[in-house]
C-alpha cells in the first residue's frame, strides 16, 4: 500500500493555488492519472520520486516512510525504490540500450536483465544509442531502464505523448505483460483515453492540484466478473466510498457510489 | 639571425601543465557552480571571472604582492615549503592557474547548464550517486563544452604578456616565453626574430584552434 498525502503551494495553469493530494495506492494496482495540463500530475510524480519536495505530507510505501515533513524524513531519490519513465526519455546519449540497462543493474542479476530485454522486445537493437533509435523504441529502453532495479514503483509520466498510433500499441502491449508478470505498483500519467481503458486498474482524474474524481476503472472492452455489493462504507480520512465484494474491495471518491446498495451488482474486474 | 627556441619551449610547457592541472581543478569547480544550489555561489562566479575584466598587470600586481617573501604568503612558503613564486616558473605556473582559470570553467559549466536536468534526475532515481552521475553521464554529453575549456585555456596561456612580466619578468630558461621573447626583440631592432616567434605562436594558435574544431564537429555530430 502506498499512501500519498501531500501539499505544497503551486502555480496552476488557471493560476496560483495549493497542490493538495490524499491517496492511496494499492500494492500492485495501476492506476492512471488524467486531467488537464497542469494540473499537478507530473508534480505528484516528482514529489513521490524525491525531485521536489512538499511544503508539507508523507509518503510511506508498505511500511517503510519515504517522506514525513514533520518528522523531517526525505529520502533522496536514489533511496526510494521507484522506476521513473520521463516524459522525454531522458536517456544518456552516451550509452547504448545495453549500456544505459546495465548501468542501473544490479550486479549479477543477468539473468533478470535477460529477461526484461526480451520482454521490451530490444534484443534486436542491444548496441544502438538513443539517437539511433524511434519514439517508440525509446521509450521501450526508458521503460526497461526503470524496471531494472525492481522497483517497488513505477511512474511513468505521459509515455505515449509523442508516440503514433502503433507505436503506441506496442508500448501498451509491453507495458501491460510487464506490469502483469511483476505487479510493480505503477502510476502513469497519460491523455490517452485508450490507455485508461486498456490498462488502468483506476483512473484518477486532477484538476488544479486536487482528486476530482477517484474510480476504478470498468474496462469496456475485455469480458468483466460482475459481483453483488456485500457491505458499502465511507472512509472520512481519505474521503472515499469503499465498497466490498466477495472478493474485492472498491473504492472512489465519487459521490454516486454512495446511492449503491448491498446487493447490487459492481464489475469487479476484467478478464487481464 | 637563429632563433632561440627556449622561450617556444617553455610557452608550450607551461600552456600544457596550465591546462593539465586546470582541468584537475576547473572541472569539479565547473560542476559544482552547475549543479550546486549554493546561495553564496554569485560570490564565487564573481571572484572566477575577475581575470576577464581585470587587466592583467592589476592581477599581476597584487600576485607579485602577495607571492612576494616579504608579504606574510610568500615568506610562508618560502620558509615551509622552500618555494620562491616570485621570479620562478613554478610562480607562473600559478598566476597562469589564476589567471586562465574562467576559461576553463566558463565553457564547462555552460556545458553542463545545457543539458537536459532529466538526464541528472533520471540518473538518481536509477540510483546513482551525484558523482557518478557527472562522470558517467554529464560530463561524457558535454565533450564539446570541455574541448572548448582545454583550447581556450591552452590559447589564453599561450598569450599571456603582462602577467607573466610582471611575476616572471624576463629570466632566459625560466620565464622567457614567447611573447616576452617578442617584446624584448621588437625593442632590439630584431624585427625578423620577432616576425619568426610571433608567426611561429601564429601558426601554432591556429593548428590547435582547427584541430580542435574538427574534433568538436566529431563529437558533436
Amino acid at each position: 500500500m502506498i499512501e500519498i498525502d501531500l501539499t505544497m503551494p503551486r502555480l496552476f495553469t488557471e493560476g496560483p493555488g495549493e497542490l493538495k493530494m490524499r491517496i492511496a495506492l494499492e500494492s500492485g494496482s495501476l492506476t492512471v492519472l488524467t486531467g488537464p495540463s497542469g494540473a499537478g500530475k507530473t508534480t505528484l510524480l516528482r514529489l513521490l520520486a524525491g525531485l521536489e519536495m512538499p511544503h508539507s505530507g508523507r509518503i510511506a510505501v508498505d511500511d517503510r516512510v519515504w517522506l514525513d515533513t514533520q518528522q523531517r524524513i526525505n529520502l533522496p531519490p536514489q533511496k526510494r525504490s521507484i522506476g521513473y519513465v520521463f516524459q522525454d526519455t531522458a536517456l544518456f546519449p552516451n550509452m547504448t540500450v545495453q549500456e544505459a540497462i546495465q548501468f542501473a543493474a544490479p550486479k549479477g542479476d543477468q539473468d533478470f536483465v535477460n529477461q526484461l530485454i526480451d520482454i521490451t522486445g530490444l534484443r534486436a537493437f542491444m548496441n544502438q544509442k538513443p539517437a539511433q533509435l524511434s519514439g517508440g523504441q525509446r521509450q521501450r529502453v526508458a521503460l526497461a531502464r526503470a524496471l531494472v532495479r525492481r522497483p517497488q514503483v513505477l511512474l511513468l509520466d505521459e509515455p505515449f505523448a509523442a508516440l503514433d498510433s502503433q507505436a503506441s500499441e506496442t508500448l501498451r502491449q509491453v507495458l501491460l505483460a510487464l506490469h502483469q508478470l511483476w505487479k510493480t505498483t505503477t502510476l502513469l500519467v497519460s491523455h490517452h483515453s485508450q490507455d485508461t481503458r486498456v490498462l488502468a486498474n483506476r483512473v484518477i482524474r486532477v484538476v488544479q492540484g486536487q482528486v476530482e474524481q477517484d474510480e476504478q476503472c470498468l474496462n469496456d472492452e475485455l469480458p468483466s466478473i460482475v459481483e453483488p455489493i456485500t457491505n458499502i462504507s465511507y472512509q472520512e480520512e481519505h474521503r472515499q466510498w469503499i465498497i466490498q465484494t466477495a472478493t474485492t474491495q472498491l473504492r472512489s471518491t465519487n459521490p454516486a457510489w454512495g446511492q449503491r446498495r448491498v446487493g447490487d451488482l459492481i464489475q469487479v474486474s476484467s478478464s487481464i | 639571425m637563429p632563433i632561440d627556441w627556449e622561450p617556444i619551449w617553455l610557452t608550450l610547457r607551461l600552456a600544457s601543465i596550465t591546462t593539465v592541472l586546470l582541468l584537475l581543478i576547473g572541472v569539479p569547480l565547473a560542476s559544482w557552480l552547475a549543479l550546486s544550489q549554493f546561495r553564496l555561489k554569485p560570490v564565487v562566479e564573481a571572484i572566477i571571472s575577475l581575470p576577464l575584466v581585470l587587466p592583467p598587470s592589476v592581477v599581476g600586481f597584487y600576485l607579485l604582492l602577495t607571492f612576494s617573501p616579504a608579504s606574510g604568503f610568500g615568506a610562508w612558503l618560502l620558509h615551509h615549503l622552500n618555494l620562491q613564486l616570485v621570479f620562478s616558473f613554478e610562480g607562473l605556473v600559478v598566476a597562469s592557474l589564476l589567471y586562465s582559470l574562467p576559461f576553463m570553467v566558463h565553457p564547462v559549466q555552460a556545458g553542463l547548464e545545457n543539458l537536459p536536468v532529466s538526464w541528472r534526475e533520471a540518473a538518481y532515481t536509477l540510483g546513482q550517486s551525484p558523482s557518478r552521475t557527472l562522470w558517467r553521464v554529464l560530463l561524457p554529453n558535454c565533450k564539446p563544452a570541455l574541448l572548448t575549456g582545454i583550447v581556450l585555456t591552452f590559447a589564453h596561456t599561450i598569450g599571456e604578456f603582462g602577467l607573466v612580466l610582471m611575476i616572471g619578468g624576463n629570466l632566459p630558461g625560466q620565464t622567457r616565453v614567447a611573447s616576452i621573447a617578442i617584446y624584448d626583440e621588437v625593442e632590439l631592432l630584431h624585427f625578423q626574430t620577432a616576425h619568426a616567434y610571433a608567426a611561429l605562436l601564429l601558426a601554432l594558435s591556429f593548428a590547435i584552434l582547427l584541430l580542435v574544431y574538427f574534433v568538436n564537429k566529431r563529437v558533436t555530430v
